[in-house]
């Protein structure tokens, strides 16, 4: 595939925000023109055609006549979509201009004073970047900054403040736009197919070995340019991974330029998700490989609401400060969020021609993101499985034995939590095994026993799919959420001397860890059982465990070479073992 | 090399326990019409021995020379393929393999890999024995659908191939396949037949072996002469000569497990429970079977429990030995037993002593 150049795209009105501009390219033509002055001066190798959301990074440079005509029907798009968009807005008296952009990227922040991010967490950062571009360039020998942290906090945003404020030219590798592979097939006339793992590896090959070649031709000093790595290529399967994984590390061991990470972390390190599993590695191999971290926290209500209200003041538009309030809130700490809810509420409240008074007594938002809540705090909730003290006074029109009285609970129904914390079935019953034990009476082994019982129930309902000839998602899906609120519901149910509450830890299920010991031993026992019977037949992996094991360990000094191997797995495991313990105690959670 | 692989019987004439079974053995090849044969029974009673003795008798010592083959297997299932990896233990004249390695992947290995090696049948100049052996191990851990797919496949190349069946158990082996097969059961070893083992294993050694020593080692051994053998050359590196009253050390496995049996009945909690699956999971991780577990566990209870209580501790057992089997993490059903049964003699105790 030629054309790698379109990857190392230095783009100029990409937004602060990552994965944000990917589908607005075209809208680029007509947006230049409203930007705000204070950009970091940025060379362009390209006009941005990795990001045009139909046509990829692939295209040649030759049907450059197809392209504008492409262009030119994106306008018309556009205008047909800003027609739909601002009909409303006209009303409001607000002219078309402001209406052409979404206030995300209007109110972009250029400055320091306008980033809501945490001053110290921007002063490190700008500090780490001084450091490299200003004092020394070579002397220092980490150059790669690792800046983790949610969706919206602004982590694009400090990078792009901070290179303006140093002056630096900012090039950035951004993840080429997806396109359909029929599209794709049809965009591109020859050569075969490039994987953007291949294309991120050549890129990060090429700026290793040369710098940033590009760049300097197009004029720009060399002395201060930062290299901005925006969203890692997706990787899928472990292979893939460890690709991704070496190609960074070599990244950071060799690059002589200030270059910036960004990864993007879901929240949910704690789930038993592999992806995540995968990021929070990628981190650790980053650091070992002497890249400096900086983790991002989501923004705190207080930021967001001065944003908000400083575009509300901007925008003359009268909005309560209870409604800032509640997107603030709403928004979770994701800043581009709760901008974007800023427009759309601006929007609906004008749509009627109502007073402006009139939102102040509208507390209910219909938008903004569904609260969630940690799987930590779900599992503490189910744990601590806190009740009122008074049972509901009138009739019960079920009255039940005396022994199957509960009394209510003090948080919404299991299954809810369930659905904020996003569990699945598997985790939360292996959380749950692995921490209830601790959270029940001492004197109470009734309750264990009907506890653990219900738990059993759940491992079954969740086993009844497995490997079933034809996979029924859907009914698949039923199982799940009933074992899930097994294990839950039994858990609070059983449960019926709840303690009185006090700080507990939770811990990770030593399950996981036990499950992949046993497996590995496993493997080798499998390979060891062509050696019995003299190798004329193979035996069953239980008897060596059971028999040859135990055996083998007595006889070890009459033993040839290959019981030997047998043996040194044995204690191979015993080791393993230790090492786990130490492992479990380093994991343990702090709750809250 | 051990005792036990030492001196296995390598010919049907050589056979000591099963005599009977394998004098019947022999005719049944002679008269070359061979059935397919289903060989269960216990551990350690003797199976896979009479199968490569028998093995030996129709080939010859040809069916010696194997080798371990670690296959990848392309199967086209309808819409997507399937790599399947499976070790098979072949000669020129058999193959063996446990298909149950292949996990719920198991009816494929049934349908397609058997299916093409009882295709190749094997040519002989003499037109002798035009069939192929196909020797499969665990047979009762296969899936229904794999089971099913076995009968068909035994039914269809019938001409060209015989199979071996072995298990444990026949009651988790479909009616269609065991009437389809010659059953032969093959018994666990008596003790007097264990202890004629062992004489015979001792003369071979040169050792003295005292006449009480023998029965004690058949009598610990639980009628699985493997375990026998195992236990009589482990007590040999312990002490040597022989006295009658020497100890037999027990599995090392099973010493944890009336270890944990002891905390059990020691004291009843969560606490303890949370203790106890510690040792749970040491044992799991060293991949001793949670059914064997389970059944030692319960084993090891009863010894030690007032009789009033053992009927429902054994029905509670079989509950959670059922759900396990269902299940798919076992430690969960085990210890939902452990606490059953503290729950239970808790009760117990507390209505006994107040």
């Amino acid at each position: 595939m030629g054309k790698r150049d379109a990857v190392v795209v230095l783009s100029s009105d990409d937004g602060g925000d990552e994965g944000e501009g990917e589908g607005e390219g075209a809208l680029s033509s007509s947006r230049s023109r409203s930007k705000p002055a204070a950009k970091p001066h940025l060379a362009r190798s390209e006009p941005r055609r990795a990001k045009k959301p139909r046509v990829s990074g692939s295209r040649s440079r030759s049907s450059s006549s197809r392209q504008s005509s492409i262009v030119d029907e994106f306008q018309f798009l556009e205008e047909d979509f800003n027609e739909v968009f601002t009909g409303a807005k006209v009303t409001t008296g607000f002219g078309r201009s402001t209406a052409k952009e979404s206030w995300v990227d209007k109110y972009k922040p250029c400055t320091f004073e306008e980033l809501a991010v945490h001053k110290k967490k921007v002063e490190e950062v700008k500090s780490w970047f001084e450091e490299r571009l200003i004092i020394s360039k070579d002397n220092l020998g980490d150059h790669v900054l690792v800046i983790t942290g949610p969706a919206g906090v602004g982590k694009s945003a400090t990078i792009y403040v901070v290179a303006s404020h140093l002056g630096a030219t900012l090039c950035e590798w951004n993840t080429p736009t997806p396109t359909v592979w029929k599209e794709y097939v049809h965009n591109s006339n020859t050569g075969q197919y490039v994987s953007k793992l291949d294309e991120f590896e050549a890129f990060v090959e090429r700026t290793r070995k040369y710098g940033l070649i590009s760049q300097s031709s197009a004029g720009e000093s060399k002395s201060s340019a930062i290299l901005l790595i925006d969203d890692l290529p997706m990787t899928h399967g472990n292979v893939a991974r460890r690709r991704l994984q070496n190609c960074l590390q070599l990244l950071v061991q060799s690059t002589h330029i200030p270059t910036a990470i960004l990864i993007t972390d879901y929240g949910q390190v704690d789930s038993a998700d592999r992806e995540a599993r995968f990021l929070e590695e990628l981190h650790l191999s980053l650091e070992s490989a002497g890249a400096r971290k900086i983790a991002f926290n989501p923004i705190t209500s207080n930021a967001i609401k001065r944003i908000l209200s400083k575009i509300c003041r901007q925008e003359k538009r009268n909005v309560a400060s209870e409604q800032i309030d509640l997107i603030a809130k709403a928004s979770g700490g994701d800043i581009r969020h709760a901008i974007t809810s800023l427009q759309f509420f601006c929007l609906k409240v004008d749509w009627p021609s109502f007073s402006s008074s009139s939102p102040t007594t509208v507390y209910d938002l219909h938008f903004g993101r569904d609260e969630t809540i940690s799987l930590f705090h779900a599992l503490g909730k189910f744990l601590h499985n806190k009740r009122e003290s008074v049972s509901p006074s009138g009739k019960d029109p079920h009255p039940m034995q005396e022994k199957f009285m509960r009394l209510p609970f003090k948080m919404d129904a299991p299954e809810k939590v369930l659905s904020q914390a996003h569990g699945q079935a598997r985790p939360i019953a292996d959380f749950l095994h692995e921490n209830v034990l601790d959270f029940l009476d001492e004197e109470a082994v009734d309750d264990a026993s009907a506890v653990l019982s219900y738990l059993g129930d759940a491992d079954v309902l969740l086993h009844s799919f497995h490997g079933a000839v034809a996979r029924n998602y859907e009914a698949e899906g039923v199982v799940q959420s009933a074992a899930a609120s097994i294990a839950v519901r039994g858990v609070l149910f059983g449960n019926s001397h709840p303690l009185p509450p006090r700080w507990h830890s939770i811990r990770k299920p030593k399950l996981w860890q036990s499950e992949k010991f046993s497996l590995h031993n496993k493997d080798e026992m499998l390979r060891q059982r062509f050696m019995v019977y003299n190798g004329v037949s193979s035996i069953d992996t239980s008897v060596i465990a059971t028999e040859y094991m135990p055996a083998c360990k007595w006889l070890q000094h009459r033993l040839q070479a290959h019981e030997v191997m047998m043996l040194s797995t044995e204690i191979e495991a015993g080791i393993s073992l230790d090492d786990r313990e130490v492992k479990t105690s380093d994991d343990e959670i702090e709750e809250w | 090399m051990l005792w036990v692989d030492k001196y296995r019987p390598k010919a049907l004439d050589q056979v000591i326990v099963h005599e009977d079974v394998a004098q019947n053995l022999k005719k049944l090849v002679s008269e070359q019409d061979c059935p397919h044969l289903l060989f269960y029974g216990p551990s350690g009673s003797g199976k896979k021995t009479l199968i490569m003795a028998l093995l030996r008798q129709m080939f010859g010592s040809s069916s010696e020379k194997v080798k371990v083959e670690n296959k990848t297997w392309k199967i086209n299932a309808g819409t997507r393929n399937i790599d399947i990896e499976l070790t098979t233990l072949s000669s020129t004249h058999h193959v063996e393999m446990n298909p149950s390695d292949a996990g719920f992947q198991d009816r494929y290995v049934v349908q397609e890999i058997i299916k093409e090696m009882a295709k190749n049948r094997p040519i002989d100049t003499k037109g002798k024995k035009g069939f192929k052996v196909l020797v499969l191990n665990e047979v009762d851990k296969l899936s229904r659908e794999a089971q099913h797919s076995l009968r068909r496949t035994m039914e269809k190349y019938s001409a060209s191939c015989r199979l071996i069946l072995c298990c444990n158990s026949s009651s988790k082996v479909t009616e269609a396949i065991r009437s389809r097969c010659l059953n032969i059961r093959i018994n666990a070893p008596r003790e007097d037949q264990i202890v004629k083992v062992l004489e015979f294993i001792a003369k071979k050694e040169n050792l003295q072996l005292p006449a009480g020593f023998a029965v004690r080692v058949a009598e610990k051994s639980n009628r699985s002469l493997r375990r026998a053998i195992l236990s009589f050359e482990t007590c040999r590196v312990q002490q040597y000569p022989f006295t009658i009253n020497q100890a037999i050390s027990p599995m090392d496995w099973e010493e944890y497990v009336s270890e944990i049996v002891s905390d059990i009945m020691k004291e009843q909690s969560p606490k303890r429970l949370f203790q106890v699956r510690g040792k749970l999971y040491e044992l799991l991780i060293n991949c001793i079977p949670p059914e064997i577990l389970l059944k030692r566990l319960l084993h090891d209870l009863l010894r030690k429990l007032d009789a009033e209580l053992k009927h429902e501790v054994c029905h509670w057992a079989a509950y959670y030995e059922h759900r396990m089997r269902l299940g798919q993490k076992a430690i969960f059903h085990l210890e939902a037993f452990i606490a059953k049964f503290m729950s239970i003699y808790k009760a117990f105790l507390i209505a006994t002593f107040g």
